[in-house]
């Protein structure tokens, strides 16, 4: 038998990471947070004055606030539903499923990549294969990424594009749900939509209150695709400026270290509040019976 | 990012400082240089310190590059940490802030002993000086440039843009060019509204300054109400391409509006054209921007394309300051650096250099000839927070462009927002 004290030895690496990588850093950024930092001078205190500015008289801040919250309304629900539409349609235990299970997957793994960030500037810019596939029906679009109109739409759609990893785990979900209880429901003769609504979904809630934290906090900290797709501008006029990239632009565009250190803990304080509010409503609508 | 150990020396040498040892032969100093630049660039600045390393066997350089965008990040973060290149490629536009914050070293010093520079002009000089002392040389002389299709313009019979012409004349061609072209999707020229550099000029040959002596903006809401409808005016007579495409340009040369084919004017700098025309089948050519009033100077002027800067926290500042004068004025080096970061500063590199040059080169040459006693001087420099009003000027362009708003209103709240980012920065 091993001894205890090897167990802690081979944690250590991960000790060191999380201290030393995470946590460490981490408080110093809480600590430069009440400073003015621009990374060639020292820090220099300045109180709580980021977080004066931050809540008093920042407009951009506003624009991008906004602009990221649309994106969490917008993105969360419909990746979701069609992670679900899919699933749901793969249980159903059609030929080569584990062949189409690992295709659907494939856009979630290659999703934080700057490849398909490229790409989909790609599908949807001025002349893109889009625009080419609408003109075939006589349609003339505009260039959506570069469209202040459009421009958040495309990253809509990019991420629930990337539905993989929910559909996975809503997959798992349907499994659980034993068939017996589908076979009394039709003997009792309630409907597929009846089926759906009072057997599938209450008994989905712990999955889909999993994946909803999961998704709202990947989108609150989205990046790498309004980065890619507006060159870092957050353009056309900050139509995709999402609060990361402002925060991102304010690092290291304008090397306001502290200002930015502000930004980040607010939003892990935004995000911290998101889900606690999931977490206090959840009572009402997750069913843990089954 | 790529290291350029050049040689097994350089190579010996890193790695005795990444063991943390002292080298046991004799190396008088190991050199970090660092610059941004494609790969063309990295080739010569590569070979260039090979031959230096050749010359003088106790010194070991290994080369750092990144590209532009990274460039000024990773450099911050370096600073931060204490841990500088010797010999740094710097920017006009960054230089003022790292050598008020003593990143770099003053080389006033050095001048006549370790560092050559008896072959520059005093006003070659003057674009690396900072509150009096010199922090930086120049690498090259560039000055702004509109890069374009000479043969296109020449094809539908509007001219080849031969200095002057005015900016009211330059909105009239380029709507007629794009007319006689006739192609959906093809306009006269990409969308200057955005570009600091462009209004610069612009302002500049109204009599006024972008930025003052004393850090303001030098334009007020009637200039910058003007400014934008000449570009909306632009827009609407299809001199230059719509906003959705111009949205595309990422500021570099392989999203501008010329190298995609929308457009037959870039707006760019004359160092550039070599960078371009490798991109464009078109024979491109130079162009100075737009003039003002008749009998006036133009509101462009030569400027170094880039710097060689030395760090305050260099270890070896006499070595360093050697092969920083070796890059900028020995001959032999500047036969492989050629006119690639622009015109040499020296005047025995430019001469040693002018009759191998290929056309291109030539051309670039010829141009800040021709330009020079055109131009103006050079400007006070950038102040603080100079990137963030030209980021915002492209947006604001955009709101216009976008019709989001009127050329009145955008003007306004260009103004009211130029103030507080100088005020905050």
């Amino acid at each position: 038998m091993m001894r205890p004290a090897a167990g802690h030895w081979f944690l250590l690496p991960w000790f060191l990471g999380f201290f030393g990588l995470t946590l460490g850093p981490a408080l110093a950024s809480l600590v430069l947070s009440f400073t003015a930092y621009d990374l060639i001078e020292p820090p220099r205190w300045v109180g709580v004055a980021n977080y004066v500015r931050i809540v008093t008289a920042d407009s951009k801040l506003a624009e991008s606030v906004r602009i990221t919250l649309l994106y969490v309304v917008l993105s969360v629900p419909f990746k979701l539903g069609f992670a679900l539409a899919v699933a749901m349609v793969l249980n159903r235990g059609i030929a080569g499923l584990s062949v189409y299970r690992a295709l659907f997957y494939l856009p979630s793994l290659l999703g934080a990549s700057v490849a398909v960030a490229v790409l989909w500037r790609q599908v949807f810019s001025g002349d893109g294969l889009l625009h080419q596939a609408l003109l075939l029906v006589g349609i003339h679009s505009p260039s959506f990424v570069s469209d202040p109109d459009y421009a958040i739409y495309t990253l809509v759609a990019l991420s629930v594009w990337q539905f993989g990893s929910p559909m996975i785990i809503f997959l798992a979900g349907l499994r659980q749900i034993p068939r017996d209880v589908y076979e009394a429901a039709s003997l009792d003769g309630a409907r597929r939509f009846q089926q759906f609504w009072r057997i599938t979904l209450p008994l989905l809630t712990p999955v889909l209150f999993f994946n909803l934290v999961v998704q709202t906090i990947d989108a609150f900290k989205a990046f790498t695709p309004a980065f890619i797709i507006s060159g870092g501008t957050g353009g056309p006029i900050n139509s995709t400026l999402f609060y990361t990239l402002y925060l991102y632009q304010e690092a290291f565009g304008y090397f306001r270290m502290g200002y930015a250190a502000a930004l980040a803990w607010l939003l892990v304080l935004a995000i911290a509040a998101v889900t606690a509010t999931a977490f206090l409503t959840a009572r009402r609508w997750v069913h843990y019976e089954a | 990012m790529r290291l350029n150990s050049l040689t097994r020396r350089g190579l010996l040498a890193a790695s005795a400082a990444l063991a943390g040892t002292s080298s046991a032969h004799a190396e008088a100093a190991r050199l970090r240089l660092y610059w941004w630049g494609a790969t063309d660039r990295a080739e010569r600045t590569n070979k260039t310190s090979a031959l230096y390393m050749q010359q003088h066997p106790d010194i070991a350089i290994v080369g750092e590059t990144v590209g532009w965008g990274d460039y000024w990040t990773r450099l911050a973060t370096q600073a931060a940490g204490r841990n500088l290149p010797d010999l740094i490629q710097m920017d006009y536009g960054y230089i003022y802030e790292y050598a008020r914050r003593k990143a770099l070293l003053p080389l006033d010093g050095f001048v006549g002993k370790q560092l050559d520079l008896s072959g520059f002009t005093p006003s070659s000089i003057e674009g690396g000086k900072v509150d009096g002392k010199i922090y930086g040389i120049s690498l090259g002389l560039n000055s702004t440039s509109l890069v374009y299709d000479r043969e296109a313009f020449a094809k539908f019979g509007i001219g080849p843009l031969e200095w002057p012409v005015t900016w009211a004349e330059f909105a009239r061609r380029a709507a007629a060019f794009t007319k006689a072209a006739n192609k959906p999707g093809y306009f006269a020229s990409s969308d200057a509204g955005g570009s600091g550099p462009a209004l610069d000029v612009w302002l500049a040959e109204r009599g006024k300054l972008m930025f003052t002596a004393d850090g303001k903006f030098g334009g007020d809401a009637a200039d910058m109400s003007e400014w934008f409808s000449y570009w909306q005016d632009m827009r609407v007579a299809g001199g230059c391409v719509p906003p959705d495409a111009q949205a595309l340009d990422k500021a570099d040369i392989d999203s501008s509006m010329l190298t995609l084919g929308k457009a037959a004017v870039a707006w760019a700098n004359s160092n550039q054209l070599v960078g371009y025309q490798a991109l464009n089948k078109a024979k491109l050519d130079l162009a100075m921007y737009p003039a003002g009033a008749p009998g006036t100077k133009s509101g462009q002027y030569l400027k170094p394309s880039q710097l060689m800067s030395l760090a305050s926290t260099t270890k070896s500042p006499d070595e360093a300051a050697k092969l920083l004068s070796f890059f900028v004025a020995d001959v032999e080096a500047g036969k492989i650096l050629s006119v690639e970061r622009g015109i040499p500063g020296s005047k025995a590199v430019r001469t040693a250099i002018d009759p191998n040059l290929d056309p291109l080169g030539k051309r670039m040459s010829s141009y800040i000839a021709e330009i020079s006693d055109r131009v103006r001087d050079l400007p006070p420099p950038p102040p603080k927070g100079a990137g963030e009003v030209l980021a915002m000027l492209l947006r604001t362009n955009e709101t216009v462009g976008f019709k989001r708003a009127t050329t009145a209103d955008a003007a306004k709240s260009f103004v009211r927002e130029v103030g507080e980012i100088l005020a905050r920065a």
